[in-house]
């Protein structure tokens, strides 16, 4: 048996999407095979239990959208109108163009404009940020290297990679990808075989002084390198990522949420047996159940 | 789609690259500099200044949005602060959105009136721009806009108002133009009369009214690939105290501004939030005298008939009592008839949110982690610089404790190998508008990103936004 369920949607509107969920006891078929489970507390917990995370993370998801409102209530405020006279002074200072009127009479809104980077994306298209994923998940150096390697490959005007020895070009920025991720000592080598942007950029940087202590391995700094110039510029030229790649990952510690009272936000120690919510003591139980227990948020 | 049809032409601009792209641009930019910092709570204006003193008296910050008062008049941003008195059941209506420019039906009005009046009047007098043709005009975004809305801001400025000179950038970057040697205790690297640059790594923190962003900013210029955002910023924390006060006292939901107002006097970051929590547990606070050392405080609300201002005091637990009893207790009837709120968690459970989005279910990291990563997706190489140089801008930085929870969470979880030095700017809300006046100075640098009105004219507002974007 299943039942459906609508899920949280990661997009900016309410939109249809739903998902088939087990079902646990609740048709009169599965009555007689669960009979332990009386059929009030079914209907009760229906979505609770193991699986409560859809109606949660919906009702977290309205809470948010809540919370990025401007005003409480829908309101509509129009620009004022000007003075005719006013107006008119404006009017005589240019002729607006096509362009000009389009934008000012788009209503479209912040979630239109999402919705369509999106839509672009999925398309393929995706405007002027190229690769979106790149910066979603945690890329290492190496990734790094291969993103710039790629990005040279698309765009031919990047500089020092001539289409003649593009071969070879490709393996020593992954070798310089490499240096950069780990060892210090290859980094010299391969830096040395860099050209002669790196050369120009040495000499104007004020050097360090030689010692005989360089090699000491008990005084030698094991910081990494600071990346070459050329990957500096590959890093530079990247396009922009998308604003739903942008966004911050969720945490990597996955400790459980905290739980606050919803009377008087206090630790809330314990739950309500009706509905999800919290509540730090029987004083605010009382409260809670009393009032508005049940209320989603 | 215009986005994917400007894709599309970049890689026909490419291959005839020689004979669109100027040799030498042929760039005569305007002298005068203006700059407009944005932002979705207000925006900061004014001309470029000469040095660091002046730009602090030419840098105005004017309210960037349409306010509909109780009693139905609008009035628009820059009267706020003469027109309107009575704040109670005010509603805004924005034109920046999620900290991107969205509506320029209202963007326009305001700028009409805060830039573009006919007269000059004591009031803008330093940010009225008499001639467009004759200004460079430059203008930040936020990080990660969209394709779309870039272009739609390009052609209003460009079109609508026709600047002789014209920058879009992003609002970060422009941060790394300031003088932030002497904020963090280095030596001055920039000897006087040098020309002015880019300080070489600076991670940026800005957190303002839409969101909190992180952007590694490289000589001037950001590293997209590591920009992140967490969609919490002042709007949100003032929407959810007041949520929070409407469910436990009074009913705030439609007190926007006062909300704010309460936020910015009570609210701070806890460095200690546990204990905190134990101090404002009602168990735990005494029936007492007021006193000074207390969390719980008590918020008197602004009284428009009265024409008094909202104010915070310390807790009285008494006061309930007193007021039952009414004149007899001995209260004047100014206190009786005044409303108040009693502050306790709330004053820093609703910062917490900055660093742990999770306890309203938001499924993103806190600052401190956000910053981390950011620099996941950079070479380690640059791991230290950039840790070592982590600056704060934007207003709700200003909550107290902010910085000393986000130096102490990043320390913990930063290697130990490095460095961690977190600094806000010493006017964080116009540090921006700042950076902005100091690369106006350098006319050289300048005119190598911005483009001129006769450019704009040739090759359009495709072009235009493949230029700011890096790629033309």
């Amino acid at each position: 048996m299943f039942r459906v369920e609508v899920l949280p949607g990661g997009s900016s509107q309410a939109q249809p999407g739903y998902t088939y969920v087990t079902d646990r006891g609740l048709g009169p078929s599965q009555a007689a095979t669960a009979p332990t489970l009386s059929r009030k507390r079914g209907i009760r917990d229906a979505g609770k239990g193991g699986d409560i995370s859809s109606q949660r993370a919906n009702a977290i998801a309205r809470h948010i959208a809540e919370l990025n409102k401007e005003n409480h209530r829908d309101v509509q405020i129009a620009v004022p109108v000007k003075q005719a006279k006013e107006a008119g002074v404006r009017k005589t200072r240019e002729k607006t163009t096509s362009n000009v009127r389009r934008i000012l009479q788009s209503q479209k809104t912040f979630n239109n404009y999402l919705d369509d980077e999106e839509a672009a994306i999925a398309q393929g298209g995706g405007g002027l940020s190229a690769f979106q994923g790149g910066g979603n998940a945690n890329v290492t150096a190496k990734g790094a290297g291969k993103a710039a390697a790629t990005a040279a490959a698309r765009r031919s005007s990047t500089p020092a990679t001539g289409p003649a020895k593009k071969a070879t070009g490709r393996k020593r920025i992954l070798a310089e990808a490499n240096s950069a991720s780990q060892s210090a000592a290859e980094s010299s080598q391969t830096e040395a075989a860099d050209g002669e942007t790196q050369t120009q950029a040495e000499e104007s940087r004020p050097r360090l002084l030689k010692t005989e202590h360089d090699n000491d391995p008990l005084l030698r700094s094991y910081a990494p390198n600071m990346p070459s110039d050329r990957i500096m510029q590959r890093l530079l030229a990247e396009p922009p990522l998308s604003y739903n790649a942008s966004r911050a990952a969720p945490p990597l510690a996955s400790q459980p949420p905290r739980g606050f009272c919803c009377i008087c936000g206090y630790w809330g120690k314990i739950r309500c047996k009706n509905c999800h919510v919290r509540t730090c003591g029987l004083d605010c139980y009382r409260l809670h159940e009393d009032s508005r227990c049940g209320a989603f948020y | 789609m215009g986005t994917s049809k400007a894709r599309a032409s970049t890689a026909a601009a490419k291959a005839a690259k020689p004979a669109q792209a100027p040799e030498a641009p042929s760039q005569n930019l305007p002298d005068k500099t203006f700059i407009i910092d944005n932002g979705a709570y207000t925006m900061k204006a004014g001309y470029a200044a000469d040095s660091a003193e002046e730009s602090l008296s030419a840098c105005t910050s004017i309210p960037n949005c349409l306010v509909k008062t109780r009693d139905g008049s609008i009035v628009v941003g820059p009267q706020l602060a003469t027109n309107v008195s009575d704040w109670n059941e005010a509603m805004f209506r924005r034109p920046v959105e999620k900290g991107y420019l969205v509506n320029w039906e209202a963007e326009r009005e305001i700028w009409e009136q805060c830039f573009f009046e006919e007269k000059a009047t004591a009031r803008n007098r330093n940010i009225r721009i008499a001639s467009p043709e004759e200004t460079t005009l430059i203008l930040t975004e936020a990080p990660n806009a969209m394709p779309a809305l870039q272009r739609n801001t390009d052609e209003m400025v460009m079109e609508e108002w026709g600047f002789g000179g014209y920058l879009r950038c992003l609002g970060p970057t422009l941060n790394a133009w300031n003088e932030v040697n002497t904020l963090f205790g280095d030596p001055l690297a920039r000897k006087p009369g040098a020309d002015i640059l880019p300080t070489d790594c600076l991670l940026i923190v800005d957190s303002g009214y839409s969101h909190t962003t992180v952007t590694p900013v490289y000589r001037g210029v950001a590293i997209q690939r590591a920009i992140r955002r967490l969609d919490i910023g002042g709007k949100l924390l003032t929407n959810y105290l007041k949520e929070v006060v409407s469910m436990r006292q009074y009913n705030m939901v439609d007190e926007t501004y006062i909300m704010n107002e309460v936020k910015e006097a009570v609210c701070f970051v806890s460095n200690d939030f546990s204990a905190d929590m134990e101090r404002t547990y009602k168990g735990n606070v005494k029936r007492q005298a007021p006193s000074d050392d207390s969390v719980v405080v008590d918020y008197v609300l602004p009284d428009p008939n009265a024409k008094r201002k909202g104010f915070m005091r310390p807790y009285d637990p008494l006061l309930e009592a007193k007021k039952k009893k009414g004149a007899l207790s001995g209260l004047s009837a100014e206190t009786l008839s005044e409303d108040v709120l009693v502050l306790g968690n709330e004053r820093f459970t609703v910062p917490e949110l900055l660093f742990n989005p999770g306890d309203i279910g938001m499924k993103e990291a806190g600052v401190p982690e956000m910053i981390m990563q950011s620099l996941s997706v950079l070479p380690p190489g640059l791991h230290a610089a950039f840790l070592a140089n982590v600056l704060v801008v934007g207003g709700t930085s200003l909550i107290p404790g902010f910085m000393e929870r986000l130096e102490t969470e990043l320390r913990q979880i930063a290697s130990a190998d490095c460095v961690v030095r977190v600094r806000r700017a010493e006017d964080p809300v116009r540090s921006t508008w700042m950076g902005g006046s100091c690369l106006a100075h350098s006319r050289e640098e300048l005119s190598k990103v911005a483009i001129s009105r006769q450019e704009y004219q040739e090759y359009g507002s495709g072009w235009a936004c493949r230029k700011f974007a890096g790629i033309a």
